[in-house]
């Protein structure tokens, strides 16, 4: 028998994760895309390596999506 | 295939009484990649374009003009091209009557239109007016009468202040039209009143008859005015037809020529000789040298440089790829264009990037309408670029087919086997993403270490060429028994921790976290500590391939999604409500498609550009922009 408590902090805690990081990049993104915006408004040729700067925040919402699913595959069957 | 193009450096030189010459022929042959001089001294100047220039400069901007009348856009296909001979002799003429008949109609138009103008103003004007049927003459000249003609809100209320007027009011807009007449002497306080119900007088225009026959006239007027301007819109349109084909080919005629005559330009000169230093294809080393022989006679040389091969920053780059990987170039120029001696990346991105794409759309359905819609692209527009996207959409639609059958999706919904659309067809083994999660999610993990080798591997190839065995060991290897040893050490480690049993100590776990260490090493010794600063990158490169994944299951749950709703709400119902069903499943559709292309795309972009190029990939190389015009609408006699 499944306890409902721990499987749904488990659960919440999967969203939380997934959640907070995802804001947090976009945060980052936010930041370095409106500057490599505006450098390509300078310099077409920036293109590839802005698109570059600009996703490297985004590793933040992999560690979080990796952690959820991790609780979510892993943690939360072994609850049971 | 693997790399840019070889180029040879070459120096042009002769005496200047052939440099017309020897342009000619460079420009002809359209190979030839100068190197702007700029570095001038006491001995050499940069030379001086020819006095042509401004004439010829003054004529591209008359002509433009005209161009830009007749809304040519200089993308236009002709039936024939024209010959440079004919536009030589006739291009002063000619441009000369154009400009004339050009301006003689476009003046004819924009007279008319302001005339145009000028009688929809009236119209607007009289049109409040028209059903008070009062001649615009009893408007005006009255000694002792004051007249309101205006737009009000509400009726006017004057009678406190006279009952001695006469009032016309008709609706107009969200107010009334009024046109009210009292004695002179109560104008002011009529005037007050009137103005705080937000009264616009109207002005009249000096006409003479009742404001309904008037309008009855200037409608006639404007009727006429508009086949007018028809008329000479249709001369306009005769004058397009009749000189598009002139148009186009003096333009490009004397682009080529200011070319040419701007040329000295990025020459060295001295006071008898001129200096071209360049880039030729290797290849067509032999057709310039025999081409500037035969145009002049021995007197120019073209000599190759030796030098030059040390300074591999300045060749210019022009990819050579086969014919099927050629698009991808589109994709790689998007970065960066690789360096002289580095490997050109093309060629691995026809297999890599159709198939991250296809594992993150992996959908029968959804692959179906990318193959539909690059075939459709690549039919209809004509850019180069946009062409050779739909090509790589065609690879990528391809693989979301086969991923597509491998996860047994269709339009996110199960197509084979017993719980399947095809209930009949034999069900094989498929791999359901949404079933699957944490298998596929090692498996994502693993083409990442896969891809992130492969990219170390090239580095390695690279850093050899570029800077010899032992910096390729210390930068490339160090990382390759990183990434492994690594690998090794977490797959054995992972397991036991997740379970909740004790870690064991096997020969596997003691050989991964040897050769991790071995790699540490390496890089310490090649990098420095700074290496260190570099580490967790890795991590976090393995890590990012698990979006093929996340992706991948985002759009199935949309898929899904859409398909049980209609289901829920609509089918179940029945009678009408299939049609909703129906509209929702092909609008969900196509919009989680749009989702679908668009994140996959975007997604096995970065992942080559962030994770895979950075492992050996700098790119910064040149553009080769060979000296010469690819002629679209005049040829050479």
């Amino acid at each position: 028998m499944v306890d409902p408590i721990g499987a749904g902090l488990v659960a919440l805690s999967a969203a939380i994760a997934i959640s907070v990081t995802g804001w947090a990049a976009s945060i980052g993104e936010q930041v370095v895309g409106s500057a490599a915006i505006g450098v390509m408004a300078e310099d077409e040729g920036f293109f590839g390596r802005g698109l570059v700067m600009t996703v490297i925040p985004e590793s933040i919402v992999i560690f979080g999506l990796v952690v959820s699913l991790i609780l979510l595959f892993v943690a939360l069957p072994s609850l049971g | 295939m693997f790399e840019p193009q070889a180029m040879t450096k070459v120096i042009i030189a002769g005496s200047k009484d052939y440099m017309g010459i020897a342009i000619d022929a460079m420009y002809k042959r359209d190979v030839v990649h100068i190197a702007d001089f700029a570095d001038e001294d006491e001995d050499f100047k940069i030379g001086k374009p020819y006095a042509r220039v401004s004439q010829l400069s003054e004529r591209a901007i008359s002509l433009r003009s005209i161009a830009s009348y007749l809304s040519i856009k200089g993308k236009e296909d002709i039936p024939n091209k024209y010959s440079e001979r004919a536009i030589i002799d006739t291009i002063d003429e000619k441009t000369q009557r154009l400009d004339f008949e050009v301006t003689q109609v476009t003046d004819n138009i924009s007279e008319i239109e302001s005339r145009i103008k000028d009688i929809n103003d009236k119209k607007r004007l009289l049109e409040p007016l028209k059903s008070f049927d009062l001649p615009l003459n009893l408007y005006r000249g009255y000694r002792s009468l004051a007249v309101f003609v205006g737009t009000l809100k509400g009726s006017p209320t004057i009678s406190d202040i006279t009952n001695d007027y006469e009032v016309e009011t008709v609706p107009y807009g969200r107010g009334q039209a009024i046109a009210l007449f009292v004695p002179k002497n109560f104008e002011d306080d009529v005037l007050k009143r009137l103005q705080e119900q937000s009264y616009a007088a109207l002005p009249l225009p000096e006409m003479e008859g009742t404001p309904r026959d008037i309008l009855v006239d200037l409608d006639a007027k404007l009727t006429e005015l508009a086949s007018e301007k028809h008329k000479s819109e249709e001369e306009l349109a005769d004058l397009r037809q009749q000189y598009i084909e002139f148009i186009l080919a003096s333009d490009e005629y004397l682009s080529i020529e200011t070319q040419k005559a701007e040329a000295p330009l990025r020459f060295a000169t001295t006071k008898n000789a001129f200096i071209v230093e360049g880039w030729v294809p290797t290849n067509d080393l032999e057709l310039v040298q025999r081409d500037m022989d035969d145009a002049t006679n021995g007197h120019v040389i073209v000599a190759v440089d030796k030098s030059g091969d040390a300074d591999v920053d300045k060749v210019p780059i022009a990819l050579s790829n086969p014919m099927p990987s050629r698009p991808l170039e589109v994709l790689v120029k998007a970065f960066s264009l690789p360096k002289y001696n580095e490997i050109d990346p093309t060629t691995f991105m026809v297999f890599w990037y159709p198939f991250l794409f296809g594992l993150m759309l992996g959908d029968i359905g959804y692959g179906v309408v990318v193959i539909a819609l690059a075939i459709l692209v690549s039919r209809r527009i004509k850019s180069q670029s946009i062409r050779a996207l739909a090509t790589v959409g065609l690879y990528a639609g391809v693989f979301s087919i086969i991923f597509g059958f491998i996860f047994n999706e269709f339009f996110g919904a199960e197509l084979f086997g017993h719980k399947g659309l095809l209930t009949f067809v034999y069900e094989y083994p498929a791999i359901p993403r949404l079933d699957n999660v944490l298998t596929l999610l090692v498996v994502t993990l693993m083409i990442g270490v896969i891809m992130l080798t492969f990219g170390f591997v090239l580095g390695f190839i690279n850093e050899y060429r570029q800077h010899g065995l032992k910096h390729a060991v210390y930068t490339k290897v160090s990382w390759i028994c990183m990434l492994w040893g690594g690998v090794l050490a977490i797959a054995l480690i992972l397991p036991p921790l997740t379970t909740g049993s004790g870690i064991q100590l096997s020969a596997g776990l003691v050989a991964g976290l040897a050769v991790a260490l071995v790699g540490f090493v390496l890089l310490i010794v090649g990098e420095g500590v700074v290496g260190i600063v570099e580490l967790p990158g890795l991590l976090s490169n393995v890590l990012s391939y698990s979006r093929l994944l996340s992706i991948g299951i985002s759009s199935t749950g949309i898929g899904l999604a859409i398909n049980r709703l209609s289901e829920a709400l609509f089918f179940s119902k029945g009678g009408v409500f299939i049609i909703f069903g129906v509209l929702l499943l092909i609008v969900g559709h196509a919009v989680n498609t749009a989702l679908g292309i668009l994140d996959s795309g975007l997604q096995a972009l970065r992942l080559h550009y962030v994770e895979f190029f950075t492992k050996f990939y700098n790119g910064g190389g040149i553009k080769y922009e060979p000296f010469g015009f690819s002629r679209k609408y005049t040829e050479e006699q």
